[in-house]
Protein backbone atom coordinates (compact mmCIF):
# COMPACT_ATOMS: atom_id res chain seq x y z
CA UNK A 1 0.00 0.00 0.00
CA UNK A 2 1.45 3.36 -1.00
CA UNK A 3 0.43 6.78 -2.24
CA UNK A 4 -0.10 6.82 -5.99
CA UNK A 5 2.62 8.17 -8.20
CA UNK A 6 1.39 11.73 -8.57
CA UNK A 7 0.29 12.26 -4.96
CA UNK A 8 2.48 14.40 -2.72
CA UNK A 9 2.20 14.65 1.05
CA UNK A 10 3.37 17.59 3.14
CA UNK A 11 3.15 18.11 6.87
CA UNK A 12 1.43 21.28 8.04
CA UNK A 13 0.71 22.82 11.43
CA UNK A 14 -2.90 21.68 11.19
CA UNK A 15 -1.92 18.16 10.12
CA UNK A 16 -1.00 17.86 6.48
CA UNK A 17 -2.02 18.07 2.85
CA UNK A 18 -2.22 15.57 0.06
CA UNK A 19 -1.75 17.08 -3.37
CA UNK A 20 -2.94 15.04 -6.34
CA UNK A 21 -0.85 16.72 -9.00
CA UNK A 22 -2.56 15.24 -12.06
CA UNK A 23 -5.93 16.74 -11.26
CA UNK A 24 -4.31 19.54 -9.18
CA UNK A 25 -6.59 18.82 -6.24
CA UNK A 26 -5.57 19.40 -2.67
CA UNK A 27 -6.87 17.41 0.26
CA UNK A 28 -6.46 18.75 3.77
CA UNK A 29 -5.75 16.36 6.60
CA UNK A 30 -6.23 16.73 10.32
CA UNK A 31 -3.50 15.38 12.63
CA UNK A 32 -4.95 11.88 12.77
CA UNK A 33 -5.32 11.65 9.01
CA UNK A 34 -1.79 13.00 8.58
CA UNK A 35 -0.55 10.33 10.96
CA UNK A 36 -2.20 7.68 8.80
CA UNK A 37 -0.47 9.02 5.70
CA UNK A 38 2.87 9.08 7.51
CA UNK A 39 2.37 5.44 8.42
CA UNK A 40 1.49 4.60 4.81
CA UNK A 41 4.77 6.21 3.77
CA UNK A 42 6.63 4.09 6.32
CA UNK A 43 5.01 0.98 4.86
CA UNK A 44 2.98 -1.97 6.02
CA UNK A 45 -0.52 -3.23 5.43
CA UNK A 46 -3.75 -1.78 6.71
CA UNK A 47 -3.88 -4.00 9.79
CA UNK A 48 -0.38 -3.02 10.85
CA UNK A 49 -1.07 0.68 10.35
CA UNK A 50 -4.34 0.49 12.30
CA UNK A 51 -2.58 -1.33 15.13
CA UNK A 52 0.28 1.17 15.32
CA UNK A 53 -2.09 4.15 15.38
CA UNK A 54 -4.36 2.57 17.96
CA UNK A 55 -1.30 2.37 20.18
CA UNK A 56 -0.36 5.98 19.44
CA UNK A 57 -3.72 7.72 19.85
CA UNK A 58 -5.86 7.59 22.93
CA UNK A 59 -9.51 6.99 22.17
CA UNK A 60 -12.54 4.84 22.96
CA UNK A 61 -12.13 1.19 22.15
CA UNK A 62 -12.18 0.58 18.39
CA UNK A 63 -12.79 4.17 17.37
CA UNK A 64 -9.27 4.92 16.11
CA UNK A 65 -9.09 1.67 14.19
CA UNK A 66 -12.48 2.34 12.59
CA UNK A 67 -11.48 5.86 11.60
CA UNK A 68 -8.19 4.66 10.17
CA UNK A 69 -9.92 2.04 8.04
CA UNK A 70 -12.56 4.53 6.90
CA UNK A 71 -9.89 7.01 5.93
CA UNK A 72 -7.82 4.45 4.03
CA UNK A 73 -10.97 3.37 2.17
CA UNK A 74 -11.61 6.97 1.21
CA UNK A 75 -8.06 7.42 -0.02
CA UNK A 76 -8.53 4.36 -2.23
CA UNK A 77 -11.91 5.57 -3.47
CA UNK A 78 -10.37 8.87 -4.52
CA UNK A 79 -7.53 7.15 -6.32
CA UNK A 80 -4.89 8.46 -3.94
CA UNK A 81 -3.67 5.05 -2.86
CA UNK A 82 -2.26 2.02 -4.66
CA UNK A 83 -2.59 -1.44 -3.21
CA UNK B 1 3.70 29.60 -23.88
CA UNK B 2 1.81 32.23 -22.02
CA UNK B 3 -1.89 31.75 -22.54
CA UNK B 4 -3.15 31.45 -19.05
CA UNK B 5 -6.77 31.36 -20.16
CA UNK B 6 -7.15 28.69 -17.56
CA UNK B 7 -4.74 30.17 -15.08
CA UNK B 8 -7.32 31.10 -12.50
CA UNK B 9 -9.12 27.84 -12.90
CA UNK B 10 -5.89 25.97 -12.47
CA UNK B 11 -5.26 27.70 -9.18
CA UNK B 12 -4.89 25.08 -6.55
CA UNK B 13 -8.23 24.59 -4.93
CA UNK B 14 -8.45 23.12 -1.49
CA UNK B 15 -10.72 20.17 -1.18
CA UNK B 16 -11.17 17.97 1.81
CA UNK B 17 -11.66 14.25 2.11
CA UNK B 18 -14.35 13.85 4.69
CA UNK B 19 -14.13 10.58 6.54
CA UNK B 20 -15.73 10.98 9.94
CA UNK B 21 -13.28 12.67 12.29
CA UNK B 22 -10.50 12.89 9.73
CA UNK B 23 -11.15 16.10 7.90
CA UNK B 24 -9.91 19.64 8.02
CA UNK B 25 -10.06 22.66 5.79
CA UNK B 26 -7.02 24.14 4.10
CA UNK B 27 -6.81 27.69 2.87
CA UNK B 28 -3.62 29.24 1.57
CA UNK B 29 -3.28 31.22 4.78
CA UNK B 30 -3.09 27.99 6.78
CA UNK B 31 -0.23 26.54 4.75
CA UNK B 32 3.45 26.88 5.58
CA UNK B 33 4.48 27.25 1.94
CA UNK B 34 2.87 27.32 -1.49
CA UNK B 35 1.75 24.03 -2.95
CA UNK B 36 2.25 25.12 -6.52
CA UNK B 37 4.75 27.49 -8.11
CA UNK B 38 4.00 28.59 -11.67
CA UNK B 39 7.28 29.91 -12.95
CA UNK B 40 7.52 31.94 -16.14
CA UNK B 41 11.19 31.10 -16.65
CA UNK B 42 11.76 33.38 -19.64
CA UNK B 43 9.84 35.98 -21.60
CA UNK B 44 11.68 35.02 -24.79
CA UNK B 45 9.54 33.23 -27.36
CA UNK B 46 9.84 32.03 -30.93
CA UNK B 47 6.21 32.98 -31.55
CA UNK B 48 4.30 36.25 -31.20
CA UNK B 49 0.80 35.05 -30.36
CA UNK B 50 -2.08 37.46 -30.78
CA UNK B 51 -3.42 36.89 -27.28
CA UNK B 52 -0.20 36.45 -25.28
CA UNK B 53 -0.83 37.69 -21.77
CA UNK B 54 2.90 38.10 -21.14
CA UNK B 55 3.57 40.00 -24.38
CA UNK B 56 6.30 37.46 -25.07
CA UNK B 57 7.98 37.14 -28.44
CA UNK B 58 11.31 37.09 -30.25
CA UNK B 59 13.74 39.39 -28.45
CA UNK B 60 11.35 39.91 -25.53
CA UNK B 61 13.44 38.32 -22.78
CA UNK B 62 13.64 40.51 -19.68
CA UNK B 63 17.02 42.18 -19.36
CA UNK B 64 17.32 40.92 -15.79
CA UNK B 65 16.24 37.31 -16.17
CA UNK B 66 17.86 34.97 -13.66
CA UNK B 67 21.19 33.45 -14.66
CA UNK B 68 22.26 29.82 -14.25
CA UNK B 69 23.18 30.21 -10.60
CA UNK B 70 20.03 32.24 -9.95
CA UNK B 71 17.59 29.68 -11.30
CA UNK B 72 19.23 26.82 -9.41
CA UNK B 73 19.18 28.88 -6.21
CA UNK B 74 15.46 29.53 -6.63
CA UNK B 75 14.75 25.85 -7.32
CA UNK B 76 16.72 24.81 -4.24
CA UNK B 77 14.87 27.35 -2.12
CA UNK B 78 11.54 25.95 -3.33
CA UNK B 79 12.62 22.37 -2.78
CA UNK B 80 14.03 23.14 0.69
CA UNK B 81 10.55 24.38 1.58
CA UNK B 82 8.81 21.25 0.29
CA UNK B 83 6.99 22.86 -2.62
CA UNK B 84 5.60 19.71 -4.24
CA UNK B 85 4.61 20.99 -7.67
CA UNK B 86 6.06 23.42 -10.21
CA UNK B 87 5.31 24.42 -13.75
CA UNK B 88 7.69 26.06 -16.19
CA UNK B 89 6.16 28.41 -18.73
CA UNK B 90 7.21 31.48 -20.63
CA UNK B 91 7.58 32.89 -23.19
CA UNK B 92 8.70 29.57 -24.52
CA UNK B 93 10.35 27.75 -21.60
CA UNK B 94 12.30 25.39 -23.83
CA UNK B 95 14.23 28.39 -25.16
CA UNK B 96 15.69 29.03 -21.72
CA UNK B 97 19.45 28.40 -21.95
CA UNK B 98 19.38 26.23 -18.81
CA UNK B 99 16.02 24.56 -19.40
CA UNK B 100 17.12 20.94 -19.05
CA UNK B 101 19.39 21.69 -16.10
CA UNK B 102 16.38 23.22 -14.36
CA UNK B 103 14.16 20.27 -15.25
CA UNK B 104 16.76 17.87 -13.93
CA UNK B 105 17.18 19.78 -10.69
CA UNK B 106 13.45 19.89 -9.94
CA UNK B 107 12.80 16.26 -10.83
CA UNK B 108 15.86 14.96 -9.00
CA UNK B 109 14.70 16.70 -5.84
CA UNK B 110 11.37 14.92 -5.95
CA UNK B 111 8.86 17.58 -7.00
CA UNK B 112 6.39 17.11 -9.82
CA UNK B 113 7.00 19.31 -12.84
CA UNK B 114 4.76 20.39 -15.69
CA UNK B 115 6.09 22.13 -18.80
CA UNK B 116 3.81 24.58 -20.62
CA UNK B 117 5.12 24.98 -24.15
CA UNK B 118 4.03 25.99 -27.63
CA UNK B 119 5.24 22.59 -28.82
CA UNK B 120 7.76 23.76 -31.41
CA UNK B 121 10.78 22.17 -29.71
CA UNK B 122 9.33 18.76 -28.96
CA UNK B 123 11.84 16.79 -30.97
CA UNK B 124 12.15 13.05 -30.49
CA UNK B 125 15.35 13.65 -28.50
CA UNK B 126 13.87 16.34 -26.25
CA UNK B 127 10.78 14.26 -25.53
CA UNK B 128 12.91 11.25 -24.63
CA UNK B 129 14.97 13.44 -22.32
CA UNK B 130 11.89 14.78 -20.56
CA UNK B 131 10.60 11.26 -20.12
CA UNK B 132 13.87 10.04 -18.65
CA UNK B 133 14.05 12.99 -16.26
CA UNK B 134 10.53 12.29 -15.00
CA UNK B 135 8.53 15.29 -16.18
CA UNK B 136 4.99 14.86 -14.88
CA UNK B 137 3.22 16.34 -17.91
CA UNK B 138 3.67 18.68 -20.83
CA UNK B 139 0.89 21.11 -21.65
CA UNK B 140 0.84 22.29 -25.24
CA UNK B 141 -1.20 25.09 -26.81
CA UNK B 142 -3.36 23.89 -29.66
CA UNK B 143 -5.70 26.67 -30.71
CA UNK B 144 -7.47 24.92 -33.51
CA UNK B 145 -7.85 21.71 -35.43
CA UNK B 146 -6.60 23.23 -38.67
CA UNK B 147 -3.48 25.11 -39.70
CA UNK B 148 -5.29 28.36 -40.68
CA UNK B 149 -7.01 28.78 -37.30
CA UNK B 150 -3.96 27.72 -35.30
CA UNK B 151 -1.51 29.87 -37.21
CA UNK B 152 -3.70 32.94 -37.08
CA UNK B 153 -3.40 32.85 -33.28
CA UNK B 154 0.17 31.55 -33.15
CA UNK B 155 1.95 34.13 -35.27
CA UNK B 156 5.18 32.59 -36.67
CA UNK B 157 3.95 29.19 -35.50
CA UNK B 158 3.40 25.98 -37.43
CA UNK B 159 0.44 23.68 -36.88
CA UNK B 160 2.25 20.75 -38.47
CA UNK B 161 5.36 21.17 -36.32
CA UNK B 162 3.21 21.37 -33.20
CA UNK B 163 1.19 18.28 -34.05
CA UNK B 164 4.38 16.36 -34.81
CA UNK B 165 5.73 17.47 -31.44
CA UNK B 166 2.60 16.14 -29.76
CA UNK B 167 3.04 12.82 -31.49
CA UNK B 168 6.68 12.73 -30.34
CA UNK B 169 5.60 13.38 -26.77
CA UNK B 170 3.05 10.62 -26.60
CA UNK B 171 5.42 8.24 -28.39
CA UNK B 172 7.97 8.95 -25.66
CA UNK B 173 5.36 8.28 -22.99
CA UNK B 174 5.20 11.79 -21.57
CA UNK B 175 1.67 12.63 -20.34
CA UNK B 176 0.10 15.30 -22.55
CA UNK B 177 -2.30 18.11 -21.75
CA UNK B 178 -3.79 20.44 -24.34
CA UNK B 179 -4.67 24.09 -23.85
CA UNK B 180 -6.99 26.02 -26.17
CA UNK B 181 -7.45 29.80 -26.25
CA UNK B 182 -10.73 30.82 -27.94
CA UNK B 183 -11.08 33.68 -30.38
CA UNK B 184 -13.55 34.75 -33.05
CA UNK B 185 -11.66 32.80 -35.73
CA UNK B 186 -11.11 29.47 -33.95
CA UNK B 187 -13.97 28.97 -31.47
CA UNK B 188 -15.97 27.02 -34.04
CA UNK B 189 -13.17 24.42 -34.10
CA UNK B 190 -13.42 23.62 -30.41
CA UNK B 191 -15.17 20.29 -30.90
CA UNK B 192 -12.72 19.16 -33.57
CA UNK B 193 -9.79 20.28 -31.43
CA UNK B 194 -11.01 18.24 -28.46
CA UNK B 195 -11.29 15.25 -30.79
CA UNK B 196 -7.79 15.88 -32.14
CA UNK B 197 -6.38 16.19 -28.62
CA UNK B 198 -7.80 12.79 -27.76
CA UNK B 199 -6.52 11.27 -30.98
CA UNK B 200 -3.06 12.62 -30.14
CA UNK B 201 -3.14 10.96 -26.74
CA UNK B 202 -3.92 13.82 -24.37
CA UNK B 203 -5.26 12.98 -20.92
CA UNK B 204 -6.54 16.51 -20.18
CA UNK B 205 -7.94 19.39 -22.20
CA UNK B 206 -8.14 22.92 -20.77
CA UNK B 207 -9.87 26.03 -21.98
CA UNK B 208 -11.63 29.13 -20.75
CA UNK B 209 -12.17 32.74 -21.68
CA UNK B 210 -9.32 34.60 -23.34
CA UNK B 211 -8.27 37.58 -21.27
CA UNK B 212 -8.23 41.19 -22.41
CA UNK B 213 -4.64 41.90 -21.49
CA UNK B 214 -1.12 41.75 -22.92
CA UNK B 215 -1.03 41.38 -26.69
CA UNK B 216 -4.78 40.77 -26.70
CA UNK B 217 -5.44 44.44 -25.98
CA UNK B 218 -3.89 45.38 -29.33
CA UNK B 219 -5.46 42.47 -31.21
CA UNK B 220 -8.87 42.46 -29.54
CA UNK B 221 -10.79 43.32 -32.69
CA UNK B 222 -9.51 40.03 -34.16
CA UNK B 223 -9.96 38.00 -31.00
CA UNK B 224 -13.16 39.14 -29.35
CA UNK B 225 -15.75 36.43 -29.00
CA UNK B 226 -19.29 37.70 -28.35
CA UNK B 227 -21.15 36.24 -25.40
CA UNK B 228 -23.58 34.37 -27.66
CA UNK B 229 -20.66 32.57 -29.26
CA UNK B 230 -19.15 31.81 -25.87
CA UNK B 231 -22.45 30.13 -25.00
CA UNK B 232 -22.16 27.94 -28.10
CA UNK B 233 -18.51 27.29 -27.28
CA UNK B 234 -19.27 26.09 -23.76
CA UNK B 235 -22.26 24.07 -24.96
CA UNK B 236 -19.94 22.07 -27.22
CA UNK B 237 -17.53 21.58 -24.34
CA UNK B 238 -20.27 20.29 -22.08
CA UNK B 239 -21.08 17.66 -24.69
CA UNK B 240 -17.43 16.79 -25.17
CA UNK B 241 -16.87 16.45 -21.44
CA UNK B 242 -19.58 13.79 -21.40
CA UNK B 243 -18.38 12.13 -24.58
CA UNK B 244 -14.83 11.73 -23.26
CA UNK B 245 -15.67 10.96 -19.64
CA UNK B 246 -13.31 8.30 -18.33
CA UNK B 247 -10.96 8.71 -21.29
CA UNK B 248 -9.82 12.35 -21.29
CA UNK B 249 -10.73 15.11 -18.85
CA UNK B 250 -12.23 18.14 -20.56
CA UNK B 251 -11.87 21.16 -18.26
CA UNK B 252 -13.40 24.47 -19.12
CA UNK B 253 -13.93 27.53 -17.06
CA UNK B 254 -17.02 29.55 -17.84
CA UNK B 255 -16.64 32.20 -15.17
CA UNK B 256 -15.37 35.60 -16.15
CA UNK B 257 -12.26 37.19 -14.73
CA UNK B 258 -14.11 39.39 -12.26
CA UNK B 259 -16.00 36.51 -10.71
CA UNK B 260 -12.77 34.58 -10.35
CA UNK B 261 -10.92 37.45 -8.73
CA UNK B 262 -13.71 38.03 -6.23
CA UNK B 263 -13.51 34.37 -5.30
CA UNK B 264 -9.74 34.56 -4.95
CA UNK B 265 -9.99 37.57 -2.65
CA UNK B 266 -11.79 35.30 -0.21
CA UNK B 267 -9.93 32.11 -1.05
CA UNK B 268 -6.41 32.77 -2.34
CA UNK B 269 -4.90 29.82 -4.16
CA UNK B 270 -1.77 28.25 -2.67
CA UNK B 271 0.00 29.30 -5.82
CA UNK B 272 2.90 31.67 -6.45
CA UNK B 273 3.51 33.15 -9.88
CA UNK B 274 7.26 33.66 -10.39
CA UNK B 275 8.50 35.95 -13.16
CA UNK B 276 11.71 35.40 -15.17
CA UNK B 277 13.62 37.83 -12.93
CA UNK B 278 12.54 36.21 -9.67
CA UNK B 279 9.81 38.68 -8.78
CA UNK B 280 6.63 37.09 -7.48
CA UNK B 281 3.15 38.12 -8.59
CA UNK B 282 0.08 37.83 -6.45
CA UNK B 283 -1.87 36.28 -9.29
CA UNK B 284 -1.47 36.45 -13.03
CA UNK B 285 -4.59 38.55 -13.56
CA UNK B 286 -3.53 41.31 -11.15
CA UNK B 287 -0.58 43.71 -11.44
CA UNK B 288 0.66 43.28 -7.87
CA UNK B 289 4.17 42.12 -6.97
CA UNK B 290 4.51 40.61 -3.53
CA UNK B 291 8.08 39.38 -3.32
CA UNK B 292 11.50 38.88 -4.86
CA UNK B 293 13.07 35.44 -4.73
CA UNK B 294 16.48 36.89 -5.67
CA UNK B 295 16.69 38.60 -2.31
CA UNK B 296 14.17 37.05 0.04
CA UNK B 297 13.69 33.56 1.40
CA UNK B 298 10.52 31.82 0.29
CA UNK B 299 9.14 31.92 3.83
CA UNK B 300 9.15 35.76 3.77
CA UNK B 301 7.68 35.92 0.27
CA UNK B 302 4.94 33.49 1.25
CA UNK B 303 4.10 35.53 4.35
CA UNK B 304 3.85 38.69 2.24
CA UNK B 305 1.72 36.86 -0.33
CA UNK B 306 -0.71 35.89 2.41
CA UNK B 307 -0.87 39.46 3.76
CA UNK B 308 -1.11 40.97 0.28
CA UNK B 309 -4.49 39.42 -0.38
CA UNK B 310 -5.83 41.53 2.46
CA UNK B 311 -4.22 44.74 1.14
CA UNK B 312 -7.01 47.24 0.35
CA UNK B 313 -5.33 48.14 -2.96
CA UNK B 314 -6.01 44.63 -4.22
CA UNK B 315 -9.72 44.71 -3.41
CA UNK B 316 -9.89 48.23 -4.83
CA UNK B 317 -8.37 47.09 -8.12
CA UNK B 318 -10.94 44.30 -8.37
CA UNK B 319 -13.74 46.81 -7.65
CA UNK B 320 -12.39 49.12 -10.35
CA UNK B 321 -12.35 46.20 -12.73
CA UNK B 322 -16.08 45.80 -12.19
CA UNK B 323 -16.61 49.38 -13.32
CA UNK B 324 -14.05 49.24 -16.11
CA UNK B 325 -13.15 45.77 -17.48
CA UNK B 326 -10.49 47.49 -19.58
CA UNK B 327 -8.37 47.91 -16.43
CA UNK B 328 -6.81 44.58 -17.35
CA UNK B 329 -4.84 46.39 -20.02
CA UNK B 330 -2.67 47.71 -17.18
CA UNK B 331 -1.66 44.35 -15.74
CA UNK B 332 1.92 44.86 -16.86
CA UNK B 333 2.26 48.10 -14.92
CA UNK B 334 3.46 46.34 -11.80
CA UNK B 335 2.50 47.60 -8.38
CA UNK B 336 4.86 46.54 -5.58
CA UNK B 337 2.98 45.80 -2.40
Amino acid sequence: MRLTKFVKFREEKFGGVLFETRSEKVFALNPTAAAVVREIAVGGDEDAIAARLTDSFAGPNGVIEREVRTFIAELRERGLLDG
Amino acid sequence: MADRVADLAAGVAAETPRPAGLSASAEAEDLGAPLYVAWQITNECNLACLHCIEESGPGKAFRDELDAAGVIAVIDELMDNDVPYLSFSGGEPMLHPHFFAMVERVCSRGAELKIETNGHYLSVENCARMKSLGVKAVQVSLDGATAPAFQRMRVRGSFDVTVQGLRNLTAAGVPLEINFSPASFNAHEIGATVDLAYELGAYSFYTGRTMYTGNAVKAWRHLELPEARYEEFFAVLREKAIEYRGRMRVYFHEAGLLEELRYRLKHPAALLIVLPNGLVKLINALPFICGDLRREPLRDVWARFQRAWRDPRVAQFVDELAADPGRTRALHQWVHL
